[in-house]
């Protein structure tokens, strides 16, 4: 079956222009034109099939913004294929965005001044939503979303913190029925009774209404909860496409072993694992993967002590994709020297 | 696409209307403003006589065209205003035009009509209707169809100009006050007979920025007046092709603009 | 805010002891002033055109006349006099000056008159600041360029040198007051924005802006010598082409101060009252 998003070799270069200071500095802009190129996006190839859920991570200028904005057919690329619901976004820009959502951060969807009910109906005119369904998925999002609390509310009068704006402009992102999803940092800024309502909802729609979702993202309990698939991009690279079990397993460093010994023993040290927490009869043992099994551990400790019980922690997602940001773990052979540097997601 | 355009500015109107007196005021204000320029100028006519030879009603015929065109141009373009789009162009909110699968032209009408921009339409309606009266001239049918025609024509003449404006926003957020001097200053500049600038200045409003064709030489075909330049008698039947011609030039640059935004980004 | 944190209303007193810091206050306001460059640089041009439009209108409202004079002005005045009133725009902010209403709106106000400076002081060392960066990148500039361009007037004596930088700075406090108490209108009114384009066209209307005061009616001209505005730009026009001599130059200079003082005083009380409603409301 066709992907519904198809990604071949993209390349997306800017050209930015030094900025002189000062009064004379005006006229030197004026005059000369310094300027030098940057890869926002340098060689990208991915495809996305119909009904997956995909974390897109990557730090502040990595070009995950650029991306997107390239699949919205907001940006026309520099060179490379891109073909989404089978067309050519910028190409056919009115198609095109009439079968995708797209919801950017803090940008709202729906308009400042008008109720929010009144926005979702303009919206329906806009993308011609027939009756019936506009009124179907009105009453589904109502339930889902509980969006009678404001629905009669102008958008500005929103609070943040609660996500009602979140919640409405999802709603308004997804009245048409669209079977791609984009969201840009949707649950940014929320407590965290809102942001798991908001994971819930891209969960249903994802599961209940077959919709493909591309999210990116800062909080990696997102990626964790919601995301089976992780794309990584750093420098306009794609560094990691696959699994996030598979992301864990290769570059997730340390383990951890708690012990709950039946005695308190003096002294629990054991080969290839260091000891970083003792409370009692507890203690949490740290030990590299790769290493050591942790089979061989516990073989280790219930040879020598009585244990009452144990457990084995997987390292936090989110020092995981710290480590390989910071540690470069991903990095091409030969470095990313191509690379002049970044330009602003 | 007419029902769509509707709703969009009813929206702007009614966040305008919501600050009633507010809207009364600055109504109230712009019509103030306009009118107290005319209403010197008028007071200096009674020592002067004439400006470059024209009296007061002829001068009132050119102004309150100009204004009452301008004015309707101010609230129709709204959407396209140089200062208004660029803030959208700085706040990024230009991108949500392009995620709408709705025409980027209509959004751009559609989402401004800043109604008290009225009081000028109406300022110039006041000082043409006064002209009417104090010049009594010999109507022709021919006349009286050629007038509406003149005065959509300069509307477009000036929503071009607006729309250039707006489109250079793509470029550089910058240039937009400077753009000022082009459609405010040319407005005033079109309200006053030509002949009285100097030959440069005319030659650019006749030939370059045709502005002289959209409202100079329609005058002096209704006032009934000589061309003081000599150039030939179809000169005023021009206006609707220098209109809605700079109209035309001005959205294919707006073409231009536009897919240099989406090329470039932010 | 409670009364005597509005200490900064009861002024005077502490006004000379505090010179260093109004001048410092005006040196900050200059400098903030030119760092607008693209501001100033498209005001410029913009004033320029519009100087440029207005000098053609008077020389084909002069027509037949322009070797003689009228009421006065010999067209070469009449040049100049656009060009002197373009560079004036900027200068004693013709067309809006808000800093002030938007203190009050957002309630900043409030840490202004808890300063121990004098609050009117305060703000009107910031506008000299202004006005004085104004003067140098808007006002200087648009007469060098009638200068190049036409043949203008220069003031004719050492005398009116001297009296026009009386004139000039008479002018500007003048303005300063008028601004001041239609911006203290926020103390009251929701809407002081309307106020204010209101009052902003009334000294475009009154000042001589648009016409020379001589050009108008009889009429009009004692209607606008009632009031103070022809103080802030006729006044000065005057001077500048030497259109006053000895006892008149005097006269016009001694009822620019005359208006001054009364519109001072105007101030203060419209102050202190402003103060009160905030004091007694809350800050």
């Amino acid at each position: 079956m066709q992907p519904i998003i198809s990604v071949v070799n993209l390349h997306k270069e800017f050209r930015v222009f030094r900025h002189h200071r000062g009064a004379l500095g005006a006229l030197r802009n004026l005059l000369t034109r310094e300027s030098r190129v940057v890869k926002a996006v340098d060689g990208l190839t991915f495809s996305i099939r119909r009904g997956e859920l995909v974390g897109y991570l990557g730090p502040n200028g990595a070009g995950k913004s650029t991306t997107l904005k390239i699949l919205t057919g907001i940006l026309v690329p520099t060179s490379g294929e891109v073909r989404v619901n089978g067309r050519v976004p910028w190409r056919e820009r009115k198609a095109h965005v009439a079968r995708i959502g797209a919801v950017f951060g803090q940008r709202n969807i729906l308009w400042w001044d008008l109720p929010v009910i009144e926005s979702l109906d303009l919206l329906r005119e806009i993308y011609k939503v027939p009756a019936a369904t506009y009124r179907r998925n009105l009453d589904h999002f109502r339930e889902v979303l509980a969006l009678d609390d404001f629905l009669h509310t102008p958008v500005r009068s929103l609070s943040l913190g609660q996500s009602m704006r979140a919640r409405a402009g999802v709603a308004g992102a997804l009245v048409h029925d669209p079977d791609l999803v984009f969201l840009d940092e949707p649950t940014i800024g929320l407590d965290v009774v809102a942001k798991e309502r908001i994971r819930q909802f891209i969960r249903h729609i994802n599961r209940e209404r077959g919709a493909t979702v591309i999210l990116t993202t800062h909080d990696l309990s997102d990626v964790e909860k919601l995301c089976e698939r992780v794309m990584m991009i750093d420098h306009g690279h794609l560094l990691f496409d696959g699994q996030l079990e598979a992301l864990r397993q290769r570059f997730g460093g340390e383990r951890e072993l708690v012990v709950d010994f039946a005695e308190d023993y003096p002294d629990v040290s054991v080969e290839e694992a260091r000891i970083v927490e003792r409370d009692g009869l507890r203690v949490t043992y740290r030990f590299t993967r790769g290493a050591v099994t942790a089979s061989t551990l516990i073989g280790r400790l219930s040879a020598r002590y009585r244990l009452l019980d144990l457990s084995v922690r997987e390292p936090e997602i989110e020092d995981t994709v710290r480590r390989i940001y910071e540690e470069r773990l991903l990095e091409k052979p030969g470095g990313n020297a191509g690379n002049e540097g970044t330009v602003g997601t | 696409m007419l029902s769509l355009y509707l709703r969009l500015i009813s929206i702007s109107l009614r966040s305008q209307m919501q600050y009633r007196l507010s809207f009364l005021l600055d109504a109230l204000g712009s019509t103030f403003a306009s009118l107290v320029e005319f209403v010197t100028l008028a007071a200096a006519l009674t020592r002067f006589g004439s400006v470059g030879g024209w009296r007061l009603g002829e001068v009132a015929f050119l102004y309150g065209l100009v204004e009452m065109a301008f004015g309707t141009m101010d609230m129709v373009f709204s959407g396209f205003d140089p200062g208004y789009f660029s803030q959208q162009i700085r706040r990024g909110t230009f991108d949500q035009f392009l995620l709408r699968p709705a025409s980027l032209v209509l959004q751009m009408f559609g989402s401004e009509f800043i109604l008290r921009r009225l009081g000028r339409m109406a300022q110039g309606a006041a000082v043409f209707a006064l002209s009417l009266w104090v010049l009594n001239l010999p109507w022709t049918p021919g006349k009286l169809m050629y007038l509406p025609v003149v005065f959509v024509s300069t509307v477009a003449f000036f929503g071009g100009l607006f729309v250039v404006g707006a489109a250079t926003c793509f470029w550089t957020v910058e240039a937009s006050e400077a753009i000022n001097i082009f459609t405010y200053g040319g407005s005033t500049m079109l309200s006053y007979p030509m002949h009285i600038y100097a030959d440069w200045m005319r030659r650019f409003f006749i030939f370059v920025v045709p502005g002289a064709l959209l409202v100079y030489y329609p005058a002096l075909f209704f006032l009934g007046k000589p061309d003081p330049l000599g150039l030939p008698p179809f000169m005023p039947f021009l206006a609707p092709l220098a209109g809605f011609g700079v109209l035309a030039a001005a959205f294919a640059f707006w073409q231009i603009g536009v897919r240099k935004y989406t090329s470039t980004g932010t | 805010m409670r009364p005597h944190e509005a200490q900064s209303v009861r002024g005077g007193e502490a006004a000379s002891a505090d010179w260093p810091a109004y001048a410092a206050l005006a040196r900050m306001a200059f400098q903030r002033q030119l760092a607008y460059r693209f501001a100033n640089v498209s005001g410029l041009l913009t004033n320029g055109f519009f100087g440029l439009l207005r000098a053609y209108v008077l020389i084909a409202l002069f027509g037949a006349r322009h070797a003689g004079r009228v009421a006065g002005y010999s067209i070469g005045d009449a040049i100049t006099y656009t060009g002197l009133t373009q560079a004036l725009i900027a200068y004693i902010a013709l067309w809006g000056w808000w800093d002030l209403m938007r203190s009050i709106r957002t309630g900043e106000v409030a840490s202004d008159l808890s300063r121990p400076l004098d609050f009117f002081w305060y703000w009107c060392a910031q506008d000299f600041g202004r006005a004085a960066a104004q003067m140098l990148v808007r006002g200087l500039p648009i007469m060098a360029a009638y200068a190049l361009v036409f043949r203008i007037t220069l003031p004719p004596t050492p005398l009116h040198w001297l009296a026009l930088l009386v004139t000039l700075a008479l002018a500007l406090f003048l303005s300063f007051c008028w601004r001041f108490i239609v911006s203290l209108s926020a103390f009251w009114m929701q809407d002081a924005v309307g106020i204010g384009r209101m009052a902003w066209i009334v000294v475009t209307f009154l000042s001589g802006f648009l016409m020379p005061v001589a050009f108008l009616p009889d009429w009009m001209q004692a209607l606008m010598r009632y009031t103070f505005f022809p103080a802030m730009i006729n006044t000065v026009v005057e001077v500048y082409l030497g259109l006053l001599d000895g006892p008149a130059l005097l006269g016009a200079l001694a009822a620019q101060l005359l208006w001054a003082v009364i519109l001072y005083a105007l101030a203060r009380l419209v102050l202190a009252a402003g103060v009160r409603k905030l004091v007694i409301q809350g800050g």
